[in-house]
């Protein structure tokens, strides 16, 4: 089943005389229990193709379909309901409250949705020993360090079971070892929790824990690779390959 | 250019700084209307009777007018760093550009002089309407008629307001100057990012810390009450520092105190933003205890004077108890026994006409035995006693034998005496000792009076200090005179009290607001509707706002009930009169600020 659905997705910023096309028609599906990364260079589109939809940008035309439900068509109160119900997010900078504990953090996504406060200490602490951070929950932002950070941020936001969970550059602040390890988590959960996950990233390293690729370029979807049970190492050599193609020569496309 | 420059930036101010510019106006308001109290109903009417109050009002008003810039110039360079700080990214824009250090000065020199122009026109002319608000105000409490035609346009209160207006903005334009002179470019630049940690304090100190404060509080209330607020001595002072520290240990620990009790209530905890607005409180507490006890115990004098000031004023209405509407007393009288009506009436005064009552009466010296016997030092007919009391409306007197009838202060006169009452025969025999003429006037008091007045001066009775007039009206303006005092330079100092916490809580919550944007877009992405952040923003500032004004009234109902168990023999405090006005100006001032601080802080966190 398609969690995720991207019809001719097209996106222009300004208004007449002086308009950018960021996204010129952009398709494609994701399966449920898939993990996906986008990739592209500064100025592919891939931020704005993620910002539509995560639903806080709006697109020109075309239309996306998440868990069965149309977004385009959302009323913005009903699309703060939407991205509490379906979505999950993690991004660069992790973006946790820093006067929260972590525990907190993760607490607080349930909170919003109204959760039974009863069923809320169980769930984060569930969590939490999935991402293995059952150690730091009731430290703050600030004690944790960079990769910690992100795993708090990666557990608030699979504690809500989401349909989709998008992660923009996740591993974009932190050194190799920490984003080893996140993404070791992320694997993990979608193995063994079949979360559906959908990730940007413009690092070659990043994107081959990915099961497929997609690459854009100047707004269009240029090719996609899949993974297809092949060694990270070998998929790697693969993405570097594509990656180098998309550049166009032009050495400083990482 | 430049100036157009300035002119955009003044523009783009009153949308982000609408508070600096609101106390602005309020503090310009409040200079002028305190300096043009001339105008006022109720001192033009002490001084149409050329009363010696009017000018030591007039004088007291200019000397606490300096106390008072004192305070506003802390209250507009607090206000001013604030935005400095907020603008610090714009600044260093200026000086990334190129823009030299002396033309980024002179930009800000010319925006504090047109703010400061704007906020002088503003707040003289709703000066003008607050002076006619103070004259009904202090009108009615002193039943004063109030013409509002002749409350005139003050241009020496204009003339002194824009003197110590332009010497405190020339101050901010020089800390400005300084500041711009002193930054380094890389501290502007980086000026968002800012590294606050957030040290969790104990939660079992926390409590502790908060049984204590309140325990302290409680002592130094128990003191209060038990000693009375007039004891002043050294344990006075005690009680003072113990309902200090008891004030700042209450807000130590509060947010902590208040995490403990909500945290172990995990429905509430866990609902909606709750936990998020908890933590906000209390991550704030570290850097705002100090400021808040400040506030609370600014707002305790505010309302403590305010509160006083009204209260006390309220007995004025009974008039005076006096009996007669003048009495003049001849001291010399055992040597040089006069007709006082008649004097007067040779002066001009026509004592038939214009009085509706007159008597004159004498206290003579007793004799020997009367004196042995009653210790009294005066001696009074029986008819003319009588006399008095049928003008007093009190019933007359029988004395049945010879004893001496005694009835101190019955007759109510300055002629602090003691005296007794005998027979007219018994009487006949004695030397004269005090004159007193007393009476009543039949047409206008004041008009009466002033003819009075005139005949006295042209010596219808000696003026070497042996005769005492004394009116009631004279009593009365007395009266009114201080009263007049305490109620303007109450509401004075109030006000300006009042104005400085709620403008120093508005810029602390503002600032705040700065830092909490980026949490309430992490909060929309989370999915939290608008409604629910709009929610935690109103009960933060609403925290920050009324935690310290609650604390402050508890103290001043303390402090109040104190005061009136003195004040009681005398007269009572009116709690009715005092609450109201208080309450008035507590509505009208800390209201508007928390409004503008809650629209603030809403469109801070909602990133527009």
């Amino acid at each position: 089943m398609d969690i995720l659905k991207v019809q001719d997705l097209k996106k222009t910023y300004g208004g007449k005389g002086a308009s950018t096309v960021a996204l010129k028609g952009v398709s494609f599906n994701v399966e449920e229990g898939e993990f996906v990364g986008i990739m592209g260079a500064s100025g592919s589109g891939k931020t704005t193709l993620l910002s539509c939809i995560a639903t806080i940008d709006r697109p020109t035309s075309g239309s996306i379909v998440i868990d069965g439900g149309e977004v385009t068509a959302l009323r913005p109160k009903q699309l703060t309901a939407f991205r509490r119900e379906k979505l999950g997010f993690i991004f660069q900078d992790c973006n946790l409250l820093d006067t929260l504990t972590a525990f907190e953090n993760i607490a607080l996504a349930l909170s919003i949705r109204g959760d039974h406060a009863g069923n809320v200490e169980r769930k984060v602490k569930e969590t939490a020993v999935l991402l293995g951070i059952e150690g730091c929950l009731q430290k703050f932002p600030y004690q944790l360090s960079g990769g910690q950070q992100q795993r708090v941020a990666a557990a608030r936001a699979i504690v809500t079971n989401p349909a989709l969970i998008l992660a923009d550059e996740p591993t974009g602040a932190l050194d190799s070892k920490s984003a080893g390890m996140l993404l070791e988590c992320m694997e993990e959960l979608n193995e063994q929790q079949g979360a559906t996950i959908l990730m940007v990233t413009h690092d070659a390293f990043t994107a081959s824990w990915c099961h497929r690729i997609l690459f854009l370029r100047d707004g269009e979807v240029y090719g996609t690779l899949r993974r297809e049970g092949r060694s990270r190492r070998a998929f790697f050599k693969d993405v570097m390959a594509v990656v180098a193609e998309l550049g166009g020569g032009n050495s400083d496309v990482l | 250019m430049f100036s157009k420059l300035a002119a955009r930036n003044v523009r783009r101010s009153f949308k982000d700084y609408s508070i600096y510019f609101i106390t602005l106006v309020f503090g310009v308001c409040v200079f002028y209307t305190f300096n043009a109290l001339e105008g006022q109903s109720v001192l033009r009417y002490l001084s149409q009777s050329q009363h010696y109050i009017v000018e030591g009002i007039l004088m007291l008003m200019d000397v606490f007018s300096v106390f008072v810039s004192v305070i506003l110039a802390a209250v507009i360079l607090y206000a001013n760093t604030f935005m400095m700080k907020r603008r610090k990214k714009e600044l260093g824009t200026y000086f990334l550009l190129g823009l030299p250090t002396g033309k980024v000065s002179a930009l800000l020199f010319l925006e504090t002089l047109l703010i400061g122009i704007l906020a002088l026109v503003v707040g003289v002319v709703v000066g003008v309407f607050f002076s006619f608000g103070l004259s009904a105000l202090s009108g009615s409490l002193f039943r004063v008629s109030v013409d509002f035609l002749k409350l005139s346009f003050s241009f020496k209160a204009m003339g002194k307001t824009v003197l110590y207006f332009g010497i405190m903005f020339l101050l901010v334009m020089i800390f400005n100057g300084v500041s711009v002179a002193k930054c380094k470019l890389i501290d502007l630049i980086q000026a968002e990012r800012r590294n606050e940690d957030m040290k969790e304090q104990s939660v079992g100190k926390s409590v502790v810390m908060f049984l204590l404060g309140v325990a302290l509080i409680v002592i130094a209330y128990a003191m209060l009450l038990i000693r009375g607020i007039f004891a002043i001595d050294a344990l006075f002072l005690v009680m003072l520092g113990l309902g200090t520290v008891g004030t700042l240990l209450f807000f130590r620990s509060l947010s902590g105190f208040v995490l403990r009790v909500c945290r172990g209530n995990k429905g509430f905890y866990y609902k909606g933003l709750n936990m998020f607005t908890l933590r906000q409180f209390n991550s704030k507490i570290h850097t705002t205890y100090l400021s808040m006890t400040a506030i609370c115990l600014m707002l305790l004098l505010a309302i403590g004077i305010t509160a006083c000031s009204v209260g006390l004023n309220n007995t004025i209405n009974a008039m005076t108890d006096e009996p007669f509407d003048f009495q003049i007393v001849n001291y010399d009288a055992d040597k040089n026994a006069v007709d006082m009506a008649a004097a007067l009436k040779e002066k001009g005064f026509d004592t038939d006409g214009e009085l509706s009552e007159c008597l004159q009466y004498t206290y003579y010296y007793p004799d020997e035995a009367t004196e042995e016997k009653t210790g009294a030092s005066a001696v009074i007919s029986l008819s003319e006693y009588n006399a008095i009391m049928e003008m007093m409306g009190r019933p007359a007197v029988t004395l049945e034998d010879t004893e001496p009838f005694r009835d101190e202060g019955a007759l109510g006169d300055v002629v602090r005496i003691g005296y007794v009452v005998m027979r007219d025969e018994q009487v006949a025999a004695l030397s004269v000792r005090r004159q007193v003429l007393v009476g009543n006037y039949a047409g206008d008091i004041e008009e009466t009076e002033a003819l009075l007045m005139n005949a006295l001066e042209n010596g219808a009775v000696s003026n070497d200090g042996t005769f005492y007039c004394h009116t009631k009206l004279s009593t009365y303006l007395d009266l009114l005179g201080s009263k007049v005092l305490v109620i303007f330079l109450g509401l004075y100092l109030g006000f300006i009290f009042l104005l400085a916490s709620a403008a120093v809580l508005a810029l602390q919550q503002l600032s705040q607001a700065a830092d909490n944007a980026k949490r309430y877009a992490i909060l929309a992405r989370l999915g939290a509707e608008e409604k629910l952040r709009d929610r935690s923003v109103f009960v933060q500032v609403a925290l920050a706002f009324f935690v310290p004004l609650v604390l402050a009234i508890v103290h001043a109902i303390v402090g109040m009930t104190s005061a009136n168990a003195v004040i009681a023999e005398v007269g009572k405090l009116d709690a009715a009169a005092s609450g109201a006005v208080t309450a008035a100006f507590l509505v009208v001032i800390y209201g508007a600020y928390f409004i503008a601080t809650c629209l603030g802080c809403k469109r801070v966190a909602r990133g527009k």
